[in-house]
């Protein structure tokens, strides 16, 4: 596939293309930024028979560059099956360019949703609760899910115990796989396989769970974005996985206890099954598959290679995460 | 060679370039964020030019010493393979790829021994080599100052 070409122009081949009877001028397009993973562009589009709407386009960079890996079409196939079953609000999917034949890369085109993130609703709330709840129950809605609902669309593990000694021993392989062993991942996964908290219920887990990835209108309607690392795993890796965003306020760790009771009173889990120690120990689950990805792309750099700027600035996140790794260690430990 | 300004120094300025001179007359979004990034990268750098053999050295000393102590008390036999090849990494060397090597080496030899300390169940072993890993992060922690997820 040659490198992405998402423009205008290639936007209005792909509409001609799925709106043969019609045509589409592009008015007006700018790439998003504050990704870290996907290409993205916002177009308004006017059509000749008047009509006019605004969309979305999320594509893949070209290959080698970045740092994040997922598949647009487990993305499509979710976003489907989460469009069709109505149990968490989600941006309408309307056209996927599968083989890169008018981007020149995978890329899946959506409705625009008119709203703020919810993390910019939450550093001008002061301290008004509900954006805060809005989070917890949007968490909940999703893990609320019924797995019927999604078909095939999303693999399904076995069972629990295989499920996360799996995830463990990913740390692992990654640790045999990069140049550099990191003693910290090795003590982690030998530790926490021999520390394992009580078993939940697998769940549809969004795999990226923030506020940032939450969009609101300003009549209080919302839906979730960023479903490229969407998976069926334990809920708590959501839980886990946001109580390590540093972007400030993290409706976690402003008041943990409130936090988790409003889940579990949404979710019906127990505080046995979910307190902040087990937050806390699904951080390093949740967390797994990205920190692997991070460390590739490190290696990668360390061989030679060139992934871009993100590569060497998330180096920051990775010592973020031993950090917080060794933490649990050192309490799972005592 | 020209020792002074050190490498630490001329990352720094590179940085003040960066952010003082570049970066405000760049009005492009994504162009800004990357240049937020590459400028933390480049602090990260000077830190790093400063201490890192030094640093990297202290601790393959500490680390060395500690895998044998394990592999002496627990008798791990996958101990045997990250110490002989530690064993013959060019220690003498303070040329930085050497240092790496020997640094990677003892990483690898910790990391093993902390595997065996645990499977022992020997808690002041593993206490022992936990208090590696907390030096080794503050190295880290030293480097980086900080995540704040630029851009998000």
């Amino acid at each position: 596939m040659p490198d992405p070409t998402m423009t205008p122009e290639a936007l209005e081949r792909l509409l001609a293309s799925v709106e043969p009877g019609r045509r589409a001028a592009v008015t007006a397009f700018r790439p998003i930024t504050g990704g870290y993973s996907r290409l993205s562009a916002v177009a308004d589009v006017r059509w000749d028979d008047g009509g006019t709407e605004r969309l979305v386009l999320r594509g893949d960079p070209p290959p080698g560059d970045g740092v994040f890996v997922s598949d647009r079409d487990a993305e499509w196939r979710i976003l489907q099956a989460l469009s069709h079953a109505r149990s968490v609000p989600v941006a309408r999917p309307r056209w996927y360019d599968a083989a890169g034949e008018f981007f020149g890369t995978k890329c899946i085109v959506f409705d625009h949703f008119t709203g703020r993130s919810l993390q910019d609703v939450l550093r001008q709330a002061g301290g008004d609760p509900a954006p805060g709840r809005m989070f917890v129950d949007t968490v909940a809605r999703i893990h609320a899910t019924p797995l019927d609902a999604l078909g095939d669309a999303v693999e399904r593990p076995g069972s629990w115990e295989d499920y996360v000694d799996g995830v463990l021993e990913l740390y692992r392989a990654v640790d045999r796989e990069v140049s550099e062993s990191s003693p910290v991942l090795r003590y982690a996964s030998a530790l926490l396989a021999r520390h394992r908290p009580p078993p939940v219920p697998f769940t549809l887990v969004h795999g990226d769970c923030q506020p940032s990835n939450v969009l609101v209108a300003d009549s209080g309607e919302h839906i979730v974005i960023d479903w490229e690392f969407a998976h069926i795993g334990d809920p708590r890796e959501d839980l886990g996985y946001y109580s390590q965003i540093p972007m400030p306020p993290n409706v976690y760790h402003r008041d943990p206890q409130s936090f988790l009771a409003r889940y579990r009173e949404q979710t019906g889990l127990s505080e046995e099954q979910v307190n902040p120690d087990t937050v806390q120990y699904f951080l390093v689950i949740g967390m797994a598959h990205l920190l692997a990805q991070m460390l590739r792309a490190v290696d990668a750099v360390a061989r030679g290679e060139s992934r871009g700027v993100m590569a060497t600035y998330l180096i920051n996140a990775v010592t973020h995460q031993y950090g917080l790794y060794l933490e649990l260690c050192q309490r799972v430990a005592a | 060679m020209i020792g002074r300004p050190t490498t630490e120094q001329v990352l720094l300025d590179c940085c003040r370039v960066l952010e003082d001179d570049v970066l405000p007359s760049v009005a492009d979004d994504t162009m800004q964020v990357r240049l937020v990034m590459l400028g933390k990268v480049l602090r990260n750098a000077a830190v790093r030019a400063a201490h890192e053999v030094a640093w990297m050295r202290e601790e393959t000393a500490a680390m060395e010493a500690y895998a044998r102590t394990v592999a002496a008390t627990t008798g791990a036999d996958g101990l045997q393979t990250p110490l002989a090849a530690l064993t013959t990494a060019p220690h003498d060397s303070l040329h930085l790829a050497d240092v790496v090597e020997v640094y990677g080496r003892a990483s690898d030899a910790l990391s093993a021994a902390l595997e065996a300390a645990l499977a022992a169940g020997r808690q002041d072993l593993v206490h022992e080599g936990t208090a590696l890993l907390s030096t080794r992060l503050a190295h880290e922690n030293d480097v980086v100052g900080g995540w704040d997820s630029a851009g998000r």
